[in-house]
């Protein structure tokens, strides 16, 4: 079946100062189907995006992108414009106003009317009309913080749906949904394509294209690479596509000699600290070796952020278990005890925990560290910089000096920051959370081979990633978490793809 | 030395630069020139002569160390709606002493009534501080709301003590605490320290710079930007020399402004608070405990209301109902004026200095024009928007 062409974009380029974030980006999306895009970080998709949904508009990019047979030309502050036109997008992060109910958010900006007053009535109707239709499962008078993350980006699409959109952009929908959500959303988007509607399918999930999409696009590097029905790909040729080499460059070969452990968690209990009658881990296990990497794996919601938040003192309350340091008991309430004791932690969100956004690099490396060069009186600031210079030298930080402040620097250098002050702290364990996240191919490489450097020189390192490929390709051992507990501990050699996935879902227990 | 190159290279756009990057400072300081020159004009003249100037500063001092303490306080991300009412009640407090209390127990000392009315003045404010810090830091209540009970509760204490009289504090050497002059000679060491260490700061900061291989600036810029405030100092000493001397309270305001920008530089302290304020998560998982920095700096602030209501006791001569009326807002205004963020983690003490005077300048300029109260309100209302909206718009096109 060969439906219309929808969308055709013709030779699109976009380019900012420095960087050409789209190259003549050439392919076509047939109207009814899902349509996948896939590529990794920077490769161009969000770009494309912004471009399709008004964000950069008609003018700043070159080449056309023809919709339902017309040119089409959004202008400046335009967003609205392409939400009229039948464009809608869902984005990563959801925009909704939380403390207002479903309805009211379907509707934000368009209520009905009646006499200068709000049609309750017709609104609600309105919402239910549109959530049942496309079998969406929530209540219009619901509030929007009392739902998970799943049913709001139900919520997110329905709004979409509600401007009668014909082509709805699903900018990594699964990113934070458990694996029972995504089952959903995938129900969800084959009743959309019932309906007729348009769907564009951002994703670097590959597994996730082979269970949903008609057809994929692969992007690399601002560049269309093909466009293919999913089914004339295999798994390896797409990943080939995405990377542009074989996957066993990905990594950097280390030479790592694990020593004697130096960091064991033994049936470990917390609570949520703000409803203490909520679990949010269970018996966890695991110990990590003087110069290991182990990699902790589980599916989002597994616990592991809060594992590791616990463990840094600063989430969990711990109920039970035991937390030993160098043959010593740890019992972490707060971030400085972490600290001193020897653990340090990068955080999961780069942006929101990692930095001050607005300060200066040096100001940021030296946060953590400020007691070694003070008293109470006084910041030696010549021993401040030359610490925090020589960080910033032997990680490469690419800056014109140490005053720019770090909102200005690239993904990859923010998160060589972060993790410059966590090293002037001279940790011996050092928790990575999600460390590449959000960063380009190019500076995650330099990052893996940053890690091999400290685990060569003694450092313990527990790495969470939600990248499979990448705690197969980094880690020793893989611890894997399931549902609060830690389910197993693999060497590397007994640890595939499958294994780990069956552990974290909990198909499969040891 | 890459130093020689600079320096023979002076360059309009280095300048350029360095002015655009300090936009908020530079339209304010030109605000209070423009305000100068208005009022110059508009008084003939009067405006700018010694009596006027040496008044000008010692009007601005009460808000100022106010301002000094609320700067950090809003860097943190919180606000002090209680810091006028609590510097008035300090202000009754030591009134009351000196009137009814210290005659009694210890006559015919004034020098010892007036250090504890000033220890007790500044016990005061230091243990209002603590309370409403404890409550903010470690009940969690938001400081909107605790400090605005606090303002309603020092006016009720303030109508408590004073039983809706005026209490006199115009007692011998206790007045000389804000109404004394300091001898010209002083005056002009002082200034003449003050321009030794600006230049002093300004070498040891290149050299500190080259030391570490940073770029220096060029030369003349450097020594523009010291000798602005050098030049100022210079200026307002030999006009004040010519009436009576610098007053006191300029002076202790002067040695407070320095403490406090000390602190916010150079200090593990003051290094928090604007961490703090520039990302509480970032903060709080680099180890710095948040509530006891929380808690530390509305003590430091009610410290400077005690030495607010200090001054103000022994300026006006006597403790009033309406003491420190308003002053709170006035505290505040300087700081935003002064660039400070109302989102947190931005703000100077020198920017909310100038911030204080700004306000000063207003007030007498339009006093000594007899501009109807009603009225100067207006104008400083426009003051406040306009200059605030300028700095909006110069950050908007860079």
């Amino acid at each position: 079946m060969e439906n219309e062409i929808i969308l055709d974009f013709i030779d699109v380029t976009k380019r900012f100062p420095g960087v050409v974030a789209l190259d003549k980006a050439s392919f076509q999306v047939r109207e009814g189907q899902i349509h996948g895009i896939c590529g990794e970080n920077g490769a161009g998709k969000s770009t494309l995006m912004k471009i399709l949904s008004g964000v950069y508009p008609h003018g700043t990019y070159e080449g056309s992108i023809i919709y339902g047979g017309e040119e089409l030309k959004l202008g400046a502050s335009s967003i609205r414009e392409a939400a009229e036109k039948g464009i809608a997008i869902v984005y990563q992060e959801l925009t909704l106003v939380r403390t207002m109910t479903v309805g009211e958010n379907v509707f934000l900006g368009r209520e009905p009317v009646e006499y200068g007053s709000i049609d309750w009535n017709k609104l609600y109707a309105d919402t239910r009309a549109i959530l049942d239709k496309y079998g969406l499962d929530v209540e219009p008078q619901e509030t929007v913080k009392n739902l998970g993350v799943g049913k709001m980006q139900m919520v997110e699409i329905a709004k979409a749906l509600s401007e009668n959109a014909r082509v709805l952009i699903l900018d990594e929908p699964t990113s934070a949904l458990s694996e029972a959500e995504v089952e959903k959303l995938i129900d969800i988007l084959k009743t959309l394509k019932s309906h007729g509607i348009t769907c564009i399918y951002i994703t670097h999930k590959l597994e996730e294209l082979f269970r949903v999409t008609d057809t994929v696009t692969v992007m690399r590097d601002g560049k269309v690479i093909t466009t293919k029905p999913i089914s004339d790909y295999t798994l390896e040729d797409m990943v080939k596509y995405m990377v542009g080499r074989e996957m066993k460059e990905r990594f950097p070969k280390g030479n790592r000699q694990p020593g004697e452990v130096i960091f064991s968690v033994e049936n470990l209990k917390a609570n949520d600290p703000n409803n203490a009658a909520r679990k949010i881990i269970s018996d966890v296990n695991f110990d990590v070796r003087k110069g290991e990497i182990l990699g902790i794996a589980g599916l989002m919601g597994s616990g592991r952020t809060e594992l590791v938040m616990t463990l840094f003192g600063e989430f969990g309350k711990i109920t039970d278990g035991k937390v030993v340091l160098m043959g010593r008991e740890l019992n972490p309430t707060s971030a400085r005890q972490a600290i001193d004791a020897g653990i340090s932690l990068v955080p999961e969100d780069r942006k929101g925990m990692g930095l001050v956004l607005i300060q200066s690099i040096l100001k940021n490396i030296s946060l953590p560290n400020l007691q070694k060069f003070s008293g109470f009186m006084r910041i030696d600031s010549d021993a401040e910089l030359n610490a925090s210079q020589q960080q910033a030298k032997s990680l490469r930080i690419k800056a014109p000096n140490l005053d720019v402040a770090v909102e200005t620097l690239s993904g990859g250098n923010q998160q060589k920051v972060v993790i410059s002050k966590w090293l002037l702290s001279t940790p011996s364990v050092l928790i990575m959370d999600d460390p590449t996240r959000g960063i380009d191919v190019g500076a995650k490489y330099e990052i893996y081979k940053l890690m091999n450097d400290l685990a060569e020189a003694g450092v313990a390192i527990i790495m969470i990633s939600s990248d499979l490929e990448e705690v197969l390709g980094m880690s020793d051992r893989i611890m894997v978490m399931c549902r609060g507990h830690s389910a197993a501990t693999l060497p590397i050699s007994e640890a595939t793809v499958e294994r780990v996935m069956a552990l974290a879902t909990g198909i499969v227990s040891e | 030395m890459t130093e020689n190159q600079q320096t023979n290279s002076f360059t309009n756009s280095e300048l350029f630069q360095i002015m655009r990057s300090n936009v908020q400072t530079y339209t304010i300081l030109l605000a209070l020139v423009g305000i100068w020159v208005i009022f110059f004009f508009t008084t003939g003249g009067r405006y700018l002569d010694a009596q006027n100037i040496s008044n000008l500063f010692r009007q601005m001092s009460v808000t100022a160390f106010m301002a000094a303490g609320m700067v950090l306080v809003i860097v943190t991300g919180n606000i002090d709606l209680s810091v006028g009412k609590l510097a008035g009640f300090v202000s009754v407090i030591v009134a009351y002493f000196q009137a009814y209390v210290w005659y009694k127990l210890i006559p015919d000392q004034p020098v010892l009534a007036a250090v504890l009315s000033v220890s007790i003045g500044l016990l005061t404010g230091i243990i209002s501080g603590a309370v409403q810090g404890y409550i903010v830091a470690y009940m969690r209540v938001p400081s909107f709301i605790v400090t605005l009970a606090g303002q309603w509760l020092f006016n009720g204490l303030i109508l408590l003590v004073t039983a809706g009289q005026t209490i006199p504090a115009n007692q011998p050497f206790f007045s000389e605490i804000a109404q004394g002059y300091v001898p010209d000679i002083w005056g002009w060491v002082f200034a003449l320290l003050a321009i030794a260490f600006l230049y002093f700061n300004m070498v040891r900061g290149r050299q500190n710079k080259a030391k570490h291989g940073f770029t220096l600036r060029n030369i003349y810029i450097d020594l523009l930007v010291t000798s602005v405030p050098a030049l100022f100092v210079l200026i307002y000493v030999a006009v004040v020399n010519n009436y009576r001397g610098i007053q006191d309270p300029v002076l202790l305001l002067a040695a407070t402004a320095m403490i406090m920008i000390y602190v916010s530089n150079n200090t593990r302290f003051g290094r928090y608070s604007y961490a703090i304020g520039g990302n509480s998560e970032a903060a709080r998982l680099s180890g710095i405990n948040i509530r006891s920095m929380i808690f530390r700096i509305f003590v430091l602030m009610g410290f400077l209301c005690g030495v607010a209501g200090v001054v103000l006791a022994s300026y006006v001569g006597y403790g009033t109902v309406a003491a420190g009326t308003g002053y709170e807002l006035d505290a505040i205004a300087s700081c935003i004026l002064g660039g400070t963020s109302t989102l947190g983690g931005i703000g100077t003490i020198p920017g909310a200095m100038i911030g204080a005077l700004i306000i000063a300048s207003l007030s007498t300029g339009l006093q000594m024009m007899n501009v109807a109260p009603a009225w100067q309100y207006v104008l400083k209302a426009i003051v406040l928007v306009l200059a605030v909206f300028a700095d909006v718009y110069f950050k908007k096109g860079r």
